[in-house]
């Protein structure tokens, strides 16, 4: 029985895996103004923790990009206190089904000092400004060939 | 020491002397200098040098003893007949990973025939598994099979993740393994096709010649009826190597295709005809050929469709102006191929129907007992119609079966329909065009994010060489899935080959050698094939870059490098989360680093002209340029790119 359910959860994976590469791939960049809330943590070492603790993973290097982008978004991260809320307020249950969903972080597994210095390196993002389609060039050669082809 | 040297000597005085009467043909030699030297003057004079000794000659074989020699002249080998067998079979590429347990037919596919080594031309693997997926691929691109070999036992088992790939994916592979009882016992089998049967669609281990030639012409029907798939022909060393001066290659009988009946046929193309917005839903046909006729009803009936062409191959060109939503989606007549329909759905066999016969030990795979259409791995269409129901699928081949639906068509339509039709297709025509601006003109804003970004975001990999290939013929034969997809937005998938779609049971390892196979079918049709190349995919077998170097074919490989099997590194991080152990390990076991594995100088090593890694946005467009007119020159590249991870 549990190596019927493995079975299926791991071609489940396969299966899921065709939705999760395009991440949110199809929705337009919001354009929300950074948030001004008040940053305790120190944004250097932040930054080794966004590495360490695997956030770019779903973020992207930049939090532009993959699977849950949120530069331009925010969301959760408009404030610090929020967003620790938010890191301990994850999923905790043990899933059958192997996921990219959020992990929890609880204050044991990323104690608070390094949530706030994450938050500070996270504040210091901003758009790597995307060009207007008619700027880039190449962007510019995909929309001009497909409106020609009528 | 002293003997070894002298053994050395000899046996290189042995190769020159053999390489003397075909001196013409030999465009590189095992050893540079060795053929440098071989013009100067060599001491102790230029005489023939002594043939080796008997004892020599073991010593060279180590514990690989010489095959015994034939009691008999043996003038027609029983492997000339199977190689003819297989080249009146259109077969154009063997695969395969040297192995004695198939030397007899190896012998014949490169010295039998005039000209030799052509229809089938040898190709040479690195591995058992890279073999059986480029055939896996080669089918994908041109919807027939090749062929690959197996060494005995061991090389079928090297190749069994391809084999139930393909199966899955049902995809027409044919593979010969050699059987070799008087060699290395452990390479050997009483039923060698045993390992692989339940994943193969069909197996034979023939006791004649004139079996054995029957069985390969079987197991190509076999592999090409629906469901498709891979079978497997079992032939011992006696009947590659026993003389055969009366045989015959067996007169070949191509297999029939089930098809809908005539009432049906009648049936379906009223409905298409009567109704006032007819839809076909295109899924995964079997050919080009299938392809031109979906193409050929939909004209003739004007109806708007959909296809499965950002899934995978054999489906209805994305952008042909009826392919899209149409002009109204409220659909009164969906006719399915290969995919539901509301009111018809023409659906070759599922897998599950073989299972019983094939898997005979109960293993059990998942995923293929449900389902009409095969189950599991992501096959066939989408889209009978917003929330249509589907009809009770009609087991027959949808490709076999449009020919009859045309025919009905043509006869019943009238002029006053035939006036409508087009007045449909123009509106559609527009109608989809429009549809398709809206959708490009969103994804466009949608996947820029991260333009400038380092590392490189995924899409603009996918947005900088579209434009670069969009005049070419190319393929996609990597699973874009990992990369973002953005493929499916942002190109226009127009052939049956554009994109190959996914590995067919998830199996990694499978891009590198897909993209080969789709460089052979590329090749002599001057075509790309365009490689988005995972790394944690490369490096199960990444020596398909040689095989693509060496047999020149035009291959585009563009590192998407994101020094991870991250998708496995996404999936402990949140188990890690979960278990309140937080992310800080995750990395262990499934990324790539410490170091960092040079792709560039991968592929220089295996001979392929390639550079990086690029980290800036603004380099990638004229590293990709100088990919593609390498390519276009018959030169594979690499280009390694490090990206963002999804
Ligand atoms: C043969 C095989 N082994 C292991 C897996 C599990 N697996 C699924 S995705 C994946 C990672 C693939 O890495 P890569 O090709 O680099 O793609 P990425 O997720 O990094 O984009 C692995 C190892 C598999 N699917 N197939
Ligand atoms: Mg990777």
């Amino acid at each position: 029985m549990r190596n019927s359910s493995l079975a299926i959860a791991s071609l489940l994976g396969a299966v899921l895996l065709n939705a999760q590469g395009g991440g949110r791939g199809n929705t337009a960049p919001a354009n929300n103004p950074p948030p001004t809330s008040p940053v305790t943590g120190n944004a250097a070492n932040g930054k080794n923790l966004f590495y360490a603790y695997g956030c770019y993973a779903c973020h992207g290097y930049n939090g532009e990009t993959g699977a849950r982008p949120f530069v331009g978004r925010w969301g959760n991260l408009a404030t610090e206190k929020g967003f620790i809320a938010f890191l301990r307020g994850r999923s905790n249950v043990a899933p059958l089904v192997p996921s990219t969903s959020m992990p929890n972080f609880s204050e044991a597994s990323l104690p608070d000092k390094d949530a706030k210095d994450i938050y500070a390196y996270i504040r210091t993002f901003k758009s790597s400004a995307p060009p207007d389609v008619k700027d880039a060039p190449a962007l510019n050669a995909i929309l001009q060939a497909a409106k020609q082809q009528k | 020491m002293a003997k070894s040297q002298k053994t050395a000597v000899g046996r290189r005085g042995f190769l020159k002397g053999a390489a003397a009467g075909t001196a013409a043909f030999v465009t590189t030699t095992p050893f540079a200098d060795a053929q440098a030297q071989s013009s100067r003057p060599q001491e102790g004079g230029t005489g023939a040098a002594p043939a080796p000794t008997q004892a020599q000659v073991d010593r060279d074989a180590g514990n690989v003893r010489p095959p015994a020699a034939a009691s008999r002249a043996i003038t027609r080998p029983g492997s000339d007949l199977m190689v003819q067998t297989v080249r009146d079979l259109g077969i154009e590429y063997v695969a395969a990973n040297p192995g004695s347990s198939f030397e007899g037919l190896q012998e014949s596919f490169i010295n039998y025939g005039n000209p030799p080594n052509r229809i089938p031309e040898f190709i040479t693997a690195l591995h058992e598994e890279s073999a059986i997926t480029m055939a896996h691929g080669y089918a994908k691109a041109e919807g027939k099979p090749m062929l690959a070999l197996l060494h005995g036992t061991i090389g079928i088992q090297h190749a069994a993740m391809s084999i139930y790939q393909a199966y899955y994916d049902r995809v027409p592979v044919l593979m010969i393994a050699g059987n070799d009882p008087d060699f290395i016992a452990a390479h050997t089998a009483h039923d060698m096709a045993g390992m692989v049967r339940s994943f193969t669609k069909w197996d034979n281990e023939p006791k004649t010649l004139d079996e054995a030639l029957k069985a390969i012409q079987r197991a190509y029907n076999e592999a090409i009826t629906p469901p498709m798939g891979p079978t497997l022909v079992v032939l011992s060393t006696e009947l590659q190597k026993d003389n055969a001066p009366n045989a015959q290659v067996p007169a070949y009988k191509p297999p029939t295709f089930s098809t809908i009946d005539a009432t049906r046929a009648k049936e379906i193309a009223k409905g298409l005809l009567d109704a006032q917005n007819p839809r076909i839903a295109v899924g995964r046909l079997r050919t080009p050929q299938g392809v031109k006729r979906a193409v050929e009803l939909a004209e003739l009936v004007g109806a708007s469709t959909s296809t499965a062409a950002t899934n995978g191959p054999m489906s209805f060109p994305q952008r042909h102006p009826l392919c899209g939503p149409g002009v109204d989606t409220n659909y009164d007549y969906t006719l399915g191929l290969e995919a539901p329909g509301a009111q018809a759905s023409i659906t070759g066999p599922a897998l599950a129907k073989i299972v019983p016969q094939r898997d005979t030990i109960n293993v059990g795979f998942g995923g293929i007992s449900g389902g009409a259409n095969g189950g599991g791995a992501g096959r066939g269409g989408r889209g009978g119609g917003r929330g249509a129901a589907s009809a009770t699928p009609i087991e027959a081949d949808a490709e076999a079966s449009l020919p009859l639906i045309i025919d009905q068509v043509k006869q019943q339509m009238t002029s006053g329909q035939k006036a409508r039709m087009q007045d449909r297709s123009a509106k559609h025509a527009t109608a989809n065009h429009e549809a398709r601006i809206t959708a490009l003109t969103q994804a466009l804003e949608a996947r820029k994010a991260g333009w400038n970004g380092t590392p490189i975001s995924t899409a603009r990999i996918y947005a900088e060489l579209w434009p670069l290939i969009m005049n070419e013929d190319w393929c996609l034969a990597s699973p874009s899935n990992f990369s973002g997809g953005h493929n499916t937005a942002l190109w226009d998938h127009n052939k049956p080959y554009s994109y190959l779609g996914g590995q067919g049971a998830g199996g990694m390892g499978y891009g590198a050698p897909a993209c080969v196979g789709a460089g052979l079918a590329a090749k002599a049709r001057n075509r790309m094939v365009i490689n988005i190349q995972t790394d944690g995919d490369l490096n199960y077998a990444p020596g398909v870059l040689w095989t693509a170097t060496h047999h020149k074919l035009p291959m585009l490989t563009v590192m998407h490098n994101n020094r991870a099997w991250h998708q496995e590194y996404m999936f402990v991080e949140y188990m890690a989360g979960v278990r309140g152990r937080g992310g800080l390990n995750a990395h262990i076991g499934s990324t790539l680093r410490d170091p960092f594995i040079d792709y560039a100088k991968m592929a220089a090593g295996y001979g392929m002209a390639s550079e990086g890694p690029i980290t800036d946005p603004t380099k990638l467009s004229a590293a990709l340029k100088r990919g593609v007119a390498s390519v276009k020159r018959g030169d594979p590249y690499l280009i390694d790119v490090i990206t963002q991870p999804r």
